[in-house]
Order: structure tokens, then C-alpha cells, then sequence
């Protein structure tokens, strides 16, 4: 029996907790809203030490992301693949060719179990648009047990600092 | 008629108000002139092609560097075309509050790099916007050499997050193209980051 999506956002937030970031930039979604929640003021990842913040798109969250990796700051955005396509272009032309180790999770859509009649349009597209891009991503959905899916997380973080590059973990949470 | 400033006499001044403090640059001809007037500097964050993010880099490097006392401030060189295409960062540096961050607009009014084709910033109060948005200071600053000096320097010593709005000319001076590596341009500036001599009692 597939893990719930309680027990995946949970291995998330631990997968997350792992790399211990300072700063959180997060993008609505209504299926992150689990992890967001133990972020956000109130939830058990909250604290004076760490600063979680709104970004209006993704590309300006890339930006942010990049200036941290400059100053040397653990940082990670948090965001759904309906917005990957925004992000492309800043990707490419600043943290992608400066090799700077941006981290970001990404919530996936589409695929069984999607109640959005349109979000598939862009979301099932994810994969074949980072891969057009040369963009490195892992993905954890129902093939991987949940028992990994922390210990992937912590190591795509690794990863990016041992490349020089963005890495982004895609996470099913919707039972795919 | 009154003469405004070119660009690289802004850029001149600018360089030497904040030659020990980190400066993240927009690209195009803004980056070319600079390394024409001040040479290749190791605290200049040479952004080569990402039209619309420095104000977002510059603010991600502020935040960064909350707390970190070899660095006063962190100084943003933007033209308003590029500015135009982050607009939303404004309202992200009014939520954050990076109180290190100076934002320094040099406004000619058109795309020069790509032909003189005319922005949207005409009818922009980009000053009235930033306070808008909650940043601590924003203004516009006269077009002259004493009125800009003045200014810098000012924002040098004042809490931020701060905007100035200076309005340039679009005298274009030839310039060469800068074709280095992003890579190396990454890490030279993270090595002088890293070693810079500080102003205040530790670093972090």
C-alpha cells in the first residue's frame, strides 16, 4: 500500500530538516500545505533563526536563492510545477551558468488522482521541460518508498553543493 | 538646456563611493561601461544576461549578509528597463526589510543595449512605488555629478532598504564586449566576499 500524503509531506518536512535551511521562500500550493504549515509561524520548523517568506513568482525566488548561495546561506524554495516554466529563464541565465547551488522542492500535479481539470496542461509537461533545459532533478513519488524520501532529499542537497549547480527534488504528494 | 549625467560619469561616482562594499551590476551596457570607467573590480557582481533579476539577486546577497560585519551594504545598479521586468521585487524588499540593501536606478528611459526602443518608465514614479512597498527611504535624485555624489554618500551611512532614482543620459561610449566565464565571475566575487576586510569588531 502506497504511503499517504500525510506520511510524504512528513518525510518532506524531515527530508528538510535535514539540510536545516535559513531561509524558506514558498509559493502557494494547496498540496505542499502540510510542509508549509510547519514552517510557517505556529508550526514546529518556525524560529527566530530561520526566515520563511512569500515570493511572488518563481523566477524571483531563483534570484533570492542565488544572492543567498553567493552570501553562502542554506536556503530552499518551495513551490508546485505549474511554475517551473516561469522559473526557466532565470535559471539559465544566472545561477545555472555561475554554478551556484540553488535547492528547490517541487510539488508535482497531474497524473491519477489530479482533481484540476487544466494544471496537467503545463504540470505532466514538468519532466520533459526540465530535461529540454539540462536542469538535474530527482523525483519521489510511489516507486520510492517513503522511508527514502527523506534521506533523498538531504542528499539532492548534497548534490548541488557537490556539482555547483540547481538541483530540484520533485515530490508527488497526491498518491502518483 | 540643463546637461544630464551619462551613465558611466553615474557609474564612476558610484564605484568610488562603494569601492569596498559588494555591487551587483545589470547587464548589458551598464556592466561594459563600468569596467570601462573602473576596471575590473573583485566586489562587482557582474550579471551578464539576467535582464530583470539583479534587484532579486541583490536582494537574496542582502539577506545573506544581515548580520555578516564586513559588509555594510550591498549596492544594486539598475537600469529601469531591467527594473521594470522584476517589478515585483520591490514589493518583496518592502516585506523583507533588507536594511542593507541600496537600490541605485539609473533611468534613461530606453532599452539601449538592444536599439533605444522606449520603456514603460516614463510615467513611473519608481520612488513613490518603493515607499509604497514600505522601503525605508526612496528618492529621486538631480541629474548632476554634486546631486548624486550627495546621495550615495548619504546612503552609505542610512539604514535601508534605500532607492534612488537618478535619471542618465543615453550617450553610448564603444565599448568591447565582456565575454568571461560566469563561472569565474562567480567565484571571484564569492572569494572577495569571503575575504574582505571588515568595518565593524568579528565577522560572522
Amino acid at each position: 500500500m502506497s504511503a499517504s500524503s500525510v506520511e510524504r509531506s512528513q518525510a518532506v518536512i524531515e527530508g528538510l530538516e535535514s539540510i536545516d535551511p535559513r531561509h524558506v521562500l514558498y509559493l502557494p500550493s494547496s498540496t505542499l500545505k502540510q510542509v508549509l504549515a510547519h514552517f510557517l509561524p505556529g508550526g514546529a520548523g518556525a524560529g527566530p533563526e530561520r526566515r520563511v517568506y512569500p515570493i511572488p513568482r518563481e523566477e524571483e525566488g531563483i534570484s533570492i536563492l542565488s544572492g543567498l548561495a553567493l552570501a553562502g546561506q542554506r536556503a530552499v524554495m518551495i513551490f508546485q510545477d505549474n511554475g517551473v516554466g516561469n522559473l526557466l529563464t532565470s535559471l539559465l541565465t544566472f545561477p545555472r551558468p555561475y554554478h551556484l547551488p540553488i535547492f528547490g522542492i517541487v510539488a508535482r500535479r497531474g497524473g491519477l488522482g489530479e482533481y484540476n481539470s487544466m494544471i496537467h496542461t503545463i504540470s505532466e509537461r514538468t519532466e520533459a521541460l526540465l530535461d529540454a533545459a539540462g536542469v538535474r532533478y530527482f523525483q519521489l513519488d510511489s516507486r520510492t518508498p517513503v522511508a527514502e524520501w527523506a534521506p533523498t532529499i538531504t542528499k539532492g542537497h548534497t548534490f548541488a553543493h557537490t556539482t555547483h549547480q540547481p538541483v530540484l527534488v520533485l515530490v508527488n504528494l497526491m498518491g502518483g | 538646456m540643463r546637461r544630464v549625467l551619462q551613465r558611466p560619469e553615474a557609474l564612476a561616482l558610484l564605484d568610488a563611493a562603494f569601492s569596498d562594499q559588494p555591487v551587483v551590476l545589470t547587464l548589458g551596457g551598464t556592466i561594459r561601461e563600468m569596467l570601462a570607467v573602473a576596471g575590473r573590480k573583485p566586489n562587482h557582481l557582474y550579471s551578464l544576461d539576467a535582464m530583470g533579476q539583479t534587484l532579486a539577486i541583490g536582494l537574496g546577497l542582502a539577506l545573506g549578509l544581515d548580520g555578516d560585519r564586513r559588509h555594510e551594504k550591498v549596492v544594486v545598479v539598475e537600469g529601469d528597463g531591467s527594473l521594470l521586468m522584476g517589478f515585483s521585487g520591490l514589493a518583496t524588499v518592502g516585506h523583507l526589510q533588507p536594511t542593507k540593501l541600496v537600490l541605485v536606478v539609473l533611468d534613461n528611459g530606453v532599452y539601449l543595449a538592444t536599439g533605444g526602443q522606449p520603456t514603460a518608465a516614463a510615467g513611473i514614479d519608481f520612488a513613490a512605488t518603493a515607499r509604497a512597498c514600505g522601503w525605508a527611504e526612496a528618492r529621486d535624485v538631480p541629474s548632476d555629478f554634486e546631486s548624486l555624489r550627495e546621495s550615495l554618500g548619504w546612503a552609505r551611512g542610512a539604514q535601508g532598504p534605500i532607492l534612488l532614482r537618478v535619471k542618465v543620459g543615453t550617450e553610448q561610449p564603444k565599448t568591447d564586449y565582456f565575454l568571461e566565464d560566469p563561472v569565474l565571475l562567480s567565484r571571484q566575487f564569492q572569494d572577495w566576499l569571503l575575504r574582505a576586510e571588515g568595518t565593524g569588531a568579528s565577522a560572522v
